[in-house]
Formats: structure tokens, sequence, C-alpha cells
């Protein structure tokens, strides 16, 4: 029993991890209506600029604001410079185009960076609060993590006139742009946000999955498969189906399929989502008009 | 008229590289209402989008005495012109005031904005009702209304609208276009309507221009127009 809630809690801890991948995929699905293939190669960039700044000698956090803002300039440029052309071009260049940026800049990071596995500390402490061994110290600090990022995430959007800009022009385009909305800039800032999110998981998970070039590939299938559990339409749902997937994929590697297939658990949620619905848990049903 | 508000010379506009606007020239008058009559297919509409750049032109634009072809469509609103598109723009997801807002995304006095929602629901009573309710649950007539209260938080001194009535019961109709004429007259704001009933369209406007595949074939007082044998005959049906 007290081995199921343990596995229960770092399933949660895993699963804020993914819901902030999930949420950044989410982010970019709404704007651009297309899944950004790189967006775990970006997070895993942007974590060995926080491995850098440690290595510098900058205390955690100052690396961690840094990093951030690292993550957020990363998304801008690529949105400008790479995405920004292709504004119409066809549904499969874009593809093709995400798949480059997952391969160059996986590959980029190992020519700079090296392949070798380095160990990346966590800020929060080794125990668990009052020493409980139901969960660690850094699996707590991720859940907050993740809960403060969902939080002011939601905040942002829902509360201030650019974040309302934001999903005005994520909406309808011409429209908003008619009201004197910034289109082109909301959309910038769009992928500079949801890089920023990606960094934060890169940050959480780079503790646990030892830091290297490929730390991030398991993750973006479990957030894929999050974000299309939730609805790939809904931040909401890319949180909730983070949670899920964490949980069911830390049980089912505990006690059923075991470690070496758990990633099978993200895959079988993937085709089983698209075969029974399509819309995930709690996305529009998507409707089009021919 | 002294100087008009909106000039347009030798307008052309492009779909791609089709022409569909063959050069049109029209006004409009500060503080009047124009309106652009024509058939389905003679450009009213694109007309309206050359206006606010959402299509490729050639030809001259001038606002305020100010050239305005070649600004981009955020840039254009900022001037003044607010555009109330075909098919009303209403951001479906967004509730009735979320909407709003966004139409006041350009305005700095703040304090003046949130007397303006004030006005438009009282303009509008039943988007008052609904203000917290999904915009995409709304009726057409309300999502028109609404797309015009949008327009009008930009404090624009021109109004672009296009095709008000399309799909609304004549009663909706009716209100809607009463309270246009208040808008014009109480916002002092200049309006340039496309409409295809041009019997209502002429007993607002005190302006009418009339377009044939992408050019301006007549143009006139509303009354010169009404009077006109052969509008009367294609257009007006007696």
């Amino acid at each position: 029993m007290y081995n199921l809630l343990q596995q229960i809690a770092s399933g949660i801890a895993m699963g804020g991890i993914y819901a902030c991948v999930g949420l950044a995929l989410v982010m970019i699905y709404q704007s651009t209506h297309h899944i950004n293939f790189a967006q775990g190669e970006m997070a895993m960039f942007s974590t060995f600029i926080a491995f850098l700044c440690l290595k510098a000698g900058l205390p955690y956090w100052a690396a961690f604001l840094v990093t951030l803002a690292g993550g957020f300039l990363l998304g801008m440029l690529i949105e400008r410079v790479v995405l920004r052309p292709l504004k119409d071009a066809p549904e499969m260049s874009v593809i093709v185009v995400f798949i480059g940026l997952f391969v160059g800049i996986n590959s980029l990071a190992g020519w700079i960076f090296g392949h070798q596995l380095e160990t990346f500390p966590s800020p929060f402490p080794e125990k668990g609060p009052f020493g409980t061994k139901l969960i660690s110290g850094h699996e707590l600090g991720t859940i907050v993590v993740a809960l403060v990022v969902v939080s002011l995430l939601y905040a942002f959007l829902r509360f201030t006139r650019v974040g309302l800009a934001m999903r005005a022009a994520a909406e309808n385009a011409v429209s908003s742009r008619l009201s004197g909305v910034p289109v082109s800039r909301m959309l910038a800032l769009g992928w500079g946000l949801s890089a920023m999110i990606g960094s934060i998981a890169g940050l959480m998970v780079a503790p646990v999955v030892f830091l290297d070039p490929n730390m991030m590939a398991g993750v973006l299938i479990y957030a894929f498969a999050a974000a299309l559990l939730g609805g790939i339409d809904n931040p909401w749902g890319a949180v909730a189906g983070g949670l899920i997937v964490g949980v069911v994929e830390n049980l089912a590697g505990a006690y059923v399929v075991g470690t070496e297939l758990k990633l099978s658990v993200a895959l079988v949620v993937i085709v089983g989502v698209l075969l029974v619905r399509p819309s995930g848990l709690f996305g529009r049903k998507l409707v089009a008009r021919v | 008229m002294t100087q008009p508000l909106l000039k347009v010379k030798n307008l052309e506009g492009f779909y791609g590289s089709t022409r569909v606007l063959q050069g049109i020239e029209f006004a409009v008058g500060e503080g009047g209402i124009t309106t652009i009559l024509g058939a389905n297919g003679a450009g009213k509409t694109t007309t309206l989008r050359a206006i606010s750049a959402l299509i490729r032109t050639r030809g001259e634009i001038w606002f305020e005495g100010r050239r305005i072809d070649g600004l981009s469509t955020e840039k254009i609103a900022a001037l003044g012109i607010a555009h109330v598109p075909d098919g009303r723009g209403t951001l479906v997801n967004l509730t009735v005031e979320e909407n709003l807002r966004v139409g006041a995304h350009l305005r700095r006095d703040r304090a003046r904005a949130e007397q303006d929602f004030e006005r438009m629901y009282a303009y509008f009573p039943r988007l008052r009702e609904r203000r917290a309710q999904q915009a995409g649950t709304l009726s057409g007539g309300e999502q028109q209304m609404l797309a015009i209260s949008r327009a009008l938080m930009l404090r624009p001194r021109l109004l672009l609208l296009d095709e008000p009535s399309f799909g609304l019961a004549p009663l909706i109709i009716r209100e809607i276009f009463e309270i246009m004429r208040r808008i014009n007259r109480e916002e002092k704001v200049s309006i340039l309507l496309v409409e295809q009933n041009v019997a209502r369209a002429l007993e607002l406007a005190d302006h009418a221009y009339l377009l044939e595949t992408g050019r301006t074939v007549m143009s006139g007082t509303s009354q010169e127009l009404r009077d006109d044998e052969q509008i009367r005959r294609s257009y007006l049906g007696f």
C-alpha cells in the first residue's frame, strides 16, 4: 500500500513535467495548428544553458532565471527565423521543418555540449518534508513548480490585456488584427512563452534522468500523449492529461510492464485516444465545414 | 462637402494575382453615411478589405489627409478605422465582455474605455444580459450587435460595416439600422456601409456608390440613386 502511494506520488511529479511540456505543445498548437516536435529539444537546449551557468558558479535560482530568459528568446528566435517564412507553406513542409528542428537542435547540442551524461542538481532538499519517505523533496518541488507555472499561465491568459490579445489572435487572426491586435507579435510571444515553460520542464526533469542531448525524447512522447489525452486544444486538458499519464506510466512501470517497456504506455495512450476519442477527454470535437 | 474623411483613388485590389478591383474611386464625407451598393461579386466586400489592408492593393487610399495604403491592418485600426467584417468576426470562444475588451485593445484611456462598455450595453441591452456568456452561443443578430460594439470600442472616426443585415430577421435588421443611425449621430462616427439590401441602405445613407465587376459605375446622393430609373429596376425592383 505504502509502495503504491509512493508510486502515485512520483507519478504525479513526473506528470507535472509532462503537463508543462504538454501545455507548451498546446499553446503552439492553438495558435498555429501544428505540433512542435522540437519542443523537447528546445527545452533540453535551455537546460544546457542552465548547466553552463551553474558551472560558471551562478547560484541555482539565478541560473534558473537566466535559463527561462534564454528559453524565451530561443522560442521567439525560432518563430521569427524558421517558422515566420513558412507562414503560408503547406502542412507537410511545416512538419518536415519541425522534424528538421528536432534533429538539428539535438545534433547542435551534442556538438556543443557533448554526449556524456551530466548530473544536474535539484534546488530542492533530498528528503521529503517531515522526513517522509512517501515523496522526495525533488518530487514535491516539481509538483509545486508545475502548479505555479500552470496558475501563472492561467492568470496571464485570463486576466491581462496581452493574455487576452494572445487568445484572440490564436482564435481569429484577421478579426483580431482589425481590432488592432499585433498578431505576429502575439505569435512570437506565444512561442517564447511555450519555450520558457518547456525549459522549466527541462530543469525539473534533468535531475531525474541526467542531462544529455537525448534527455527529452521520452518526456516529449509522454507529453504528446498527455496533450492528446486531454484534448490538444485545451490547456487544462494538457494539465489533466499530464497528471494522468504520469501516474499511469509509473504504476504500469512498477506493477504491469516493468521499466523497460514503460514508454510503450505512452504509445498505447496515443493510439487509444486516436482510435476511441480523437478529440481527447476535454477537447472540442473537430467539426469541419466542407 | 469639405475635405472627405476617406478618399480612394484608382484603387485596384488583388486576390493572389487576380485583379478583382479595377480602379475604383469614391470618397466618404466627414460625419456622413456612405454606402457601396452592387450585386454579388461586384467587389463590395473586397473594397472594405482593401481599405483595411487585408488584401494586396495598388492605388491610393487617403484617410484624414494622410495616405494609408501600404500600412498594416493593425496600424490602420490604430488610426481610427474600425472594420466589422463579413461573417462578423466573432471571437466565439471568448465571452461577450472579452470580445469588447479585445476591441478596446488599443485604448490607453482606461477609465473612458470602461465608460464605453456601459455605453455599448446601453445601445444593445441584450449584450449586457449575456456579457459573461461565450460569444459563440449568441444568435446571429446578437453577434452582429457584438461586432458593431467591438468595433466602436476602438473609438473610430470611420466605421466600415460589411453587410450588417446578412442572414438576419427583418425586425432585427430594422433595430440594427436604427442604432447605426444613432451611432452615426451620437458618436460622430462616419460610416461606410456595404449592403445587399439596397432599399434599406439608401434609406440610411446620404451618399451612395454603385459597383459593377470591380468598377464604380454610378455615384450620387442617395436620393439621386433612388430616383434613377436603372437602379430602381435592377436593384430596388419596382
